[in-house]
């Protein structure tokens, strides 16, 4: 389209050319026709100028106000569909570049989100090891506290119940001596236990003798 | 047996402490001195009796167990110079009782000792009631305790077995 129009303003233009070299041509003859030497000859400065006003007139003839006006219009319009053609093409450019753009954000924002998840991901397994480890130290040490503490709390109780058998048993044994030593008291008169203690010093009459005889 | 430690002397069971035997040589020096008063005596009034001094059952026993006359000068000296060293140097054996103890039981136990284990052994007698039964026998160098608490507490054990069987 861009080139018809410059086609037709180029060949407007030739038309106005060729109209003038028409005009010039027609004055050319009809100077050369007076020369002959009539009264009516004029000086070129006059023929110039009343050329110019000719050109002048034309182009205002030429170049009139509907003319103005038309080729305003269309030049308007020409401008018009130029703009938008503009419009759509930087429409369509910027509508692809916007679609490149979307494209190139969602690539990269793709990337940086799936980095930042793998990171963020690693992070959690991370810190799920760490504390899934931490937890399993802590069961750990609270496993082996307890065995520790079951084993001091055996041994605590093994040994109480030592003591108390121990404390039982002299306890007893002490209360029943106690008891027969109150029971017996004074019973014995010593005729009684002479066989007792005959027999106890017939038994240990070697060691006597031996140390009576040192 | 042990070996005396004078001539060979038997001690009726009657002398069962050291006291005992140093009643009898105070005796014996007493039995002495009387005769040699005598003696003295005959010797200033040309007399040639002598009356022999009322002795205790005690020396009286001795002399009988041991054939000896005191009016026999060169045998009562002697005799008071064995008996003397025999007061010093006879073993003594300590025996505490937990009851006291009566002369017979005491001649019983002397007459065991010195017929079993030394013919010249004393007794030196205590009392300890503690003791429930029995003896603590004291020998120069060692203790032998045969009495009931001893043997009651060596048999705590038996007690012991006896109330874990009941529980």
């Amino acid at each position: 389209m861009t080139i018809w129009w410059l086609a037709f303003i180029v060949g407007s233009l030739a038309a106005v050319f060729a109209g003038f070299v028409w005009v010039v041509i027609s004055l050319h003859r009809l100077q050369g026709g007076n020369t002959g030497g009539g009264p009516g000859k004029k000086s070129l400065g006059d023929l110039n100028k009343a050329y110019t006003d000719i050109a002048e007139e034309d182009a205002t003839h030429l170049f009139n106000k509907e003319f103005r006006e038309e080729l305003r219009n269309r030049g308007r319009l020409r401008f018009e569909k130029i703009i938008d053609e503009n419009a759509m093409f930087l429409k369509q450019d910027l509508d692809m570049t916007i679609s490149q753009l979307n494209d190139y954000m969602k690539q990269q924002i793709s990337s940086k989100l799936d980095a930042e998840f793998a990171e963020y991901a690693k992070a959690m397994h991370d810190a799920q090891q760490l504390a899934l480890s931490s937890l399993q130290k802590t069961a750990q040490d609270v496993e082996t506290q307890r065995l520790q503490l079951a084993d001091a709390l055996k041994k605590d109780v093994a040994a109480r119940e030592v003591a108390l058998l121990k404390v039982y048993e002299e306890n007893m044994a002490k209360i029943v001596e106690h008891y027969v030593l109150l029971a017996l008291g004074d019973q014995f008169d010593l005729k009684a236990q002479l066989p007792y203690i005959i027999a106890q010093m017939e038994a240990n009459k070697q060691a006597i003798m031996e140390d009576m005889r040192l | 047996m042990s070996e005396p430690v004078t001539a060979a002397y038997v001690l009726p069971s009657v002398l069962v402490t050291r006291a005992d035997l140093a009643r009898i040589v105070r005796e014996v020096e007493k039995v002495d001195n009387e005769l040699e008063a005598q003696r003295a005596r005959n010797r200033a009034n040309g007399e040639n009796e002598y009356h022999a001094p009322a002795t205790s059952q005690q020396l009286a026993d001795f002399l009988e167990l041991n054939k000896l006359n005191l009016e026999d000068d060169q045998g009562r000296m002697q005799l008071k110079e064995q008996l003397r060293v025999m007061k010093d140097k006879a073993p003594v054996i300590h025996m505490t009782f937990a009851v006291e103890a009566d002369p017979a039981s005491l001649q019983k136990l002397v007459e065991y000792i010195r017929k079993e284990i030394h013919p010249q052994a004393v007794l030196s007698v205590g009392l300890q009631p503690s003791l429930v039964g029995g003896v603590y026998l004291r020998t120069p160098n060692h203790v032998h305790d045969f009495s009931i608490r001893e043997l009651l507490a060596g048999k705590r054990e038996v007690i012991m077995h006896e109330l874990e069987g009941l529980v």
